[in-house]
């Protein structure tokens, strides 16, 4: 396991360089100037231009690149046109949100949608499957915008018992008692990836519970809590982890939305910031960091695989 | 019972260190921002809510007192010589920069080279500067090639105005924003930090030395109350709203026009109007294109829009617009009508045969907007429409923000753009008086009445010549102005001191919670 993982991670790097080269290829295809976005409306087009050679953003693009790449290689992301300051703290302030909003996310949808799955499928076809089942439907299809909205009218501005928007850093004044800012944020966003847990739960557990093994086992006179538990879960895991693996990676993008909604300073809303503000640097980092993420968290669920099904070789 | 000496002295400390905290209310300002402001540096940012958030830490030589009128502010007095053309400023001698050293004319003559060679709108002036020097440790000397009458307004406007910073700061700034960790000026408040996407804070400067006189507009007295001013971004404009009444803010600006009634009627929210209004302009290309140097087709498409409707659709409550044909608001000393009977026709029939009458012959009149602002995107469609009604082929074209400003740089790529222009208090600052700003409005007529404008120091004659080019922008039409737009904010009821309306830029010296 260890020489695929070294293998794995070795493979890495062309896939870097080609996402790299993408990556400042699309950011640089975009029309727009940071240069005159800084100066704002006011500004000539020659008084633009002047800005722009300042910040060496008239150079030939090729060189920017290599530029930009020979930085990169040496651990440095650049420095942000807009903040003025290195690429990777303006990315660290965004990580930290982003980081505890999955977690917590996650948490969420383990804590709602791994037990509401296993009783709807062992109580397949009941009431209580059906009441499970719609439910998972109706979060799976409310907009995050309108529940994160409601949410706030009903927890902070009714009941004032949550608040409505922002995050302290828990090395701020508050602590970890500053975590109460991303309770309503991680229920917003858990909402729809729960549902979609509840189904896949559901699903991967009836079908392993039409398997031979689960019949040979319920014909030995095991516990059905015994069944359900060590031959129909853990089996039906397999499929579940991989989905797991790939919502925690899509919390960090799909936090855009939940993000500007809750004024979260996660790294969701600074990459459209960034985009809109044309901070090249920023946008560059934010997207290179999350490819890195993508792929280590596709070889972390690989070998999660071979560990829950030793029939899984890893070559 | 008795106190040891030691005992009594650290109490009574104890007791005037409490009551000397009782002459502040304390505390932090929470402002909820539309998002954050690209510098704070005030010489090349022109960026509304740079500026909201930078005065209260930057000061210029003058400002705005209620009636727009300038008054010194790190200025102790000015007079004219030579017939206007030499300018001898006095300093105030008590002013102390955030880094602890007293401001001298060094410092004023750096931050003025900068701003002339470097600024957004220092260029206005600095064309007709010969000189700029210190002749006192506490006096600088602007020499001018002819007169220049907006001198002082120009230096009160510290919006992409000539901020004073010291000399240590400026002496290797460029073009290029200055950086946060320089960011020292003589305001009330300091810079405190700027967390990127969380808060930009500034904290209160006890060492300041307050201008003297009652409070005016931006004149006068200013008392920091607040520990601290903390401008949070909070993009969407339902969790300003929410946070503020959820008491996790305490003023929120920018909210749109369909929530104003009811918020206005909510005991619990106080609702501030701006002053100043903002108005949108489209502008028409006079560089290429079916539109460059034929009047009577502008005149044409001018006469095809009623501005009314696209006020209702995109603004709202009456209350937040007027349909006003004078760039400057009513009661303001440059309100003029000259030329304003032409700001709303609405009539497709009379633009359709000017159109004929101007050689149009349906070619695609390409139209720039953007959906960054709600607002130009609305009256863009409802002008699209009226347009299209008087026979003309509007090609829409639709961009984010950034693309708009680079697009319009390209003369080529464009006929009419959406933009608009904040509240200004001298219409030499309006864009469509630069010559360079994209539209490249330079006909010999503007160049004259332009000449004469700005080299006239007499108020009357140049409120006069004001409403010629007025006149002549109606006739020309490098723009056409869609109407005054009332943006408001809100505020805690817990504040006191707002005042029923901002003038430019809400301010919170003066203000306590």
């Amino acid at each position: 396991m260890l020489g695929y993982a070294t293998r794995r991670l070795l493979a890495l790097i062309p896939t870097l360089l080609a996402a790299s080269l993408l990556v400042f290829l699309f950011v640089h295809l975009i029309p727009g100037d940071p240069a005159a976005v800084l100066l704002g409306d006011t500004a000539t087009p020659e008084e633009v231009e002047a800005l722009t050679r300042e910040m060496g953003l008239n150079a030939p693009l090729y060189l920017q690149y290599l530029y930009w790449l020979g930085n990169v290689l040496q651990g440095d992301l650049g420095t942000s046109i807009f903040f003025g300051a290195p690429v990777l703290s303006v990315i660290a302030d965004g990580a930290e949100t982003s980081i505890l909003l999955a977690v917590m996310t996650m948490v969420w949808i383990v804590i709602l949608g791994v037990p509401i799955g296993v009783v709807s499928a062992t109580r397949h076809g009941t009431w209580v499957d059906q009441v499970a089942s719609g439910g998972a439907m109706l979060f799976a299809s409310v907009p995050t915008f309108w529940l994160g909205l409601y949410l706030i009218l009903i927890f902070s501005v009714s009941l004032g018992w949550l608040p409505s928007s922002g995050y302290p850093s828990i090395s701020d004044d508050g602590g970890l008692a500053n975590l109460r800012y991303l309770l309503l944020p991680s229920f917003t966003l858990a909402a729809p990836n729960a549902a979609l847990i509840i189904r896949l739960v559901r699903a991967s557990m009836l079908d392993v519970q039409r398997e031979d093994h689960v019949r040979t086992a319920r014909a030995k006179g095991l516990a059905p809590w015994k069944v359900a538990t060590k031959h129909v879960f853990r089996n039906a895991l397999i499929a579940v982890a991989a989905a797991f693996g790939f919502t925690f990676a899509a919390l960090v993008s799909e936090a855009v939305v939940t993000e500007t909604v809750f004024s979260l300073p996660g790294i969701g809303r600074l990459v459209v910031q960034s985009i809109l503000r044309r901070d090249y640097p920023v946008i560059q980092g934010v997207i290179l960091i999350i490819v890195v993420l993508y792929m280590v968290i596709n070889l972390l669920v690989d070998l999660a695989y071979a560990w829950l099904d030793p029939r899984v070789s890893l070559k | 019972m008795t106190l040891n000496r030691p005992l009594k002295t650290i109490l009574a400390a104890a007791f005037a260190a409490s009551m000397a905290s009782t002459a502040y209310a304390g505390g932090t300002l929470r402002y909820a921002t539309v998002g954050e402001p690209p510098s704070l540096d005030q010489h090349v940012v022109t960026s509304d809510l740079a500026t909201t958030i930078a005065h209260h830490m930057f000061e210029g030589l003058y400002t705005f007192d209620a009636a727009n009128a300038p008054q010194p502010l790190l200025a102790e007095s000015d007079r004219l010589e030579n017939d206007g053309k030499t300018i001898v400023i006095t300093l105030r001698k008590d002013v102390t920069f955030h880094d602890g050293t007293d401001m001298t004319s060094a410092d004023v003559v750096a931050s003025l080279k900068r701003w002339g060679e470097h600024g957004s709108r220092g260029s206005l002036l600095f064309s007709n500067v010969e000189s700029v020097e210190a002749t006192g440790d506490h006096e600088v000397t602007i020499r001018l090639s002819k007169p220049f009458g907006p001198w002082k307004n120009l230096m009160a406007f510290i919006n992409g105005g000539p901020a004073i910073y010291p000399a240590s700061v400026v002496a290797d700034a460029g073009k290029a924003p200055i950086s946060p960790e320089n960011y020292i000026g003589t305001g009330p408040y300091k810079f405190g930090e700027w967390q990127a996407n969380r808060h930009v804070e500034l904290v209160r400067f006890d060492d300041y030395d307050s201008p003297s006189g009652a409070a005016d507009g931006y004149a006068g007295e200013r008392k920091a109350n607040f520990d601290a001013l903390r401008f949070i971004p909070v993009p969407d404009v339902g969790t300003r709203v929410s946070g503020l009444q959820a008491g996790d803010y305490d003023y929120a600006e920018s909210i749109p026009g369909d929530l104003f009634a009811d918020l206005d009627a909510n005991p619990q929210v106080t609702t501030i109007v701006n002053g100043g209004p903002l108005f949108g302009l489209v502008f028409m290309n006079s560089k290429d294109g079916p539109l460059k140097e034929n009047f009577a087709l502008r005149r044409a498409i001018q006469t095809a829009i009623d501005k009314v409707p696209a006020l209702q659709v995109a603004i709202g409550p009456d209350k937040l617009w007027r349909a006003n044909g004078s760039f400057l608001p009513k009661g303001n000393v440059w309100y003029t009508e000259a030329g304003a009977e032409n700001f709303s026709r609405g009539d497709a029939d009379t633009a359709r045969s000017l159109a004929k009458e101007a050689g149009y012959n349906g070619e695609p009149i390409k139209f720039m907007v953007s959906t960054n602002y709600p607002f130009h995107y609305d009256t863009a469609i409802v002008y699209t429409k009226q347009l299209a009604q008087a026979g003309f082929n509007i090609d829409l074209q639709v961009y984010d923000w950034a693309t708009l400003i680079k697009k319009r740089a390209e003369p080529d790529q464009w006929d009419l753009f959406f933009t608009h222009h904040g509240f200004v208090p001298d219409p030499i600052l309006i864009s469509v008086m630069n010559d360079n700003y994209p539209g490249w409005w330079t006909t010999p007529e503007k160049a004259a009445l332009k000449a004469k404008f700005t080299e006239s120091a007499d108020p009357a004659e140049r409120q006069k010549l004001w409403g010629e080019i007025q006149a002549l922008i109606y006739e020309q039409v490098p723009t056409m102005k869609t109407g005054d737009v009332y943006t408001y904010n809100i505020a805690s009821t817990k504040l006191t001191g707002l005042g029923e309306a901002t003038l430019i830029w809400p301010h919170f010296w003066n203000v306590d919670k």
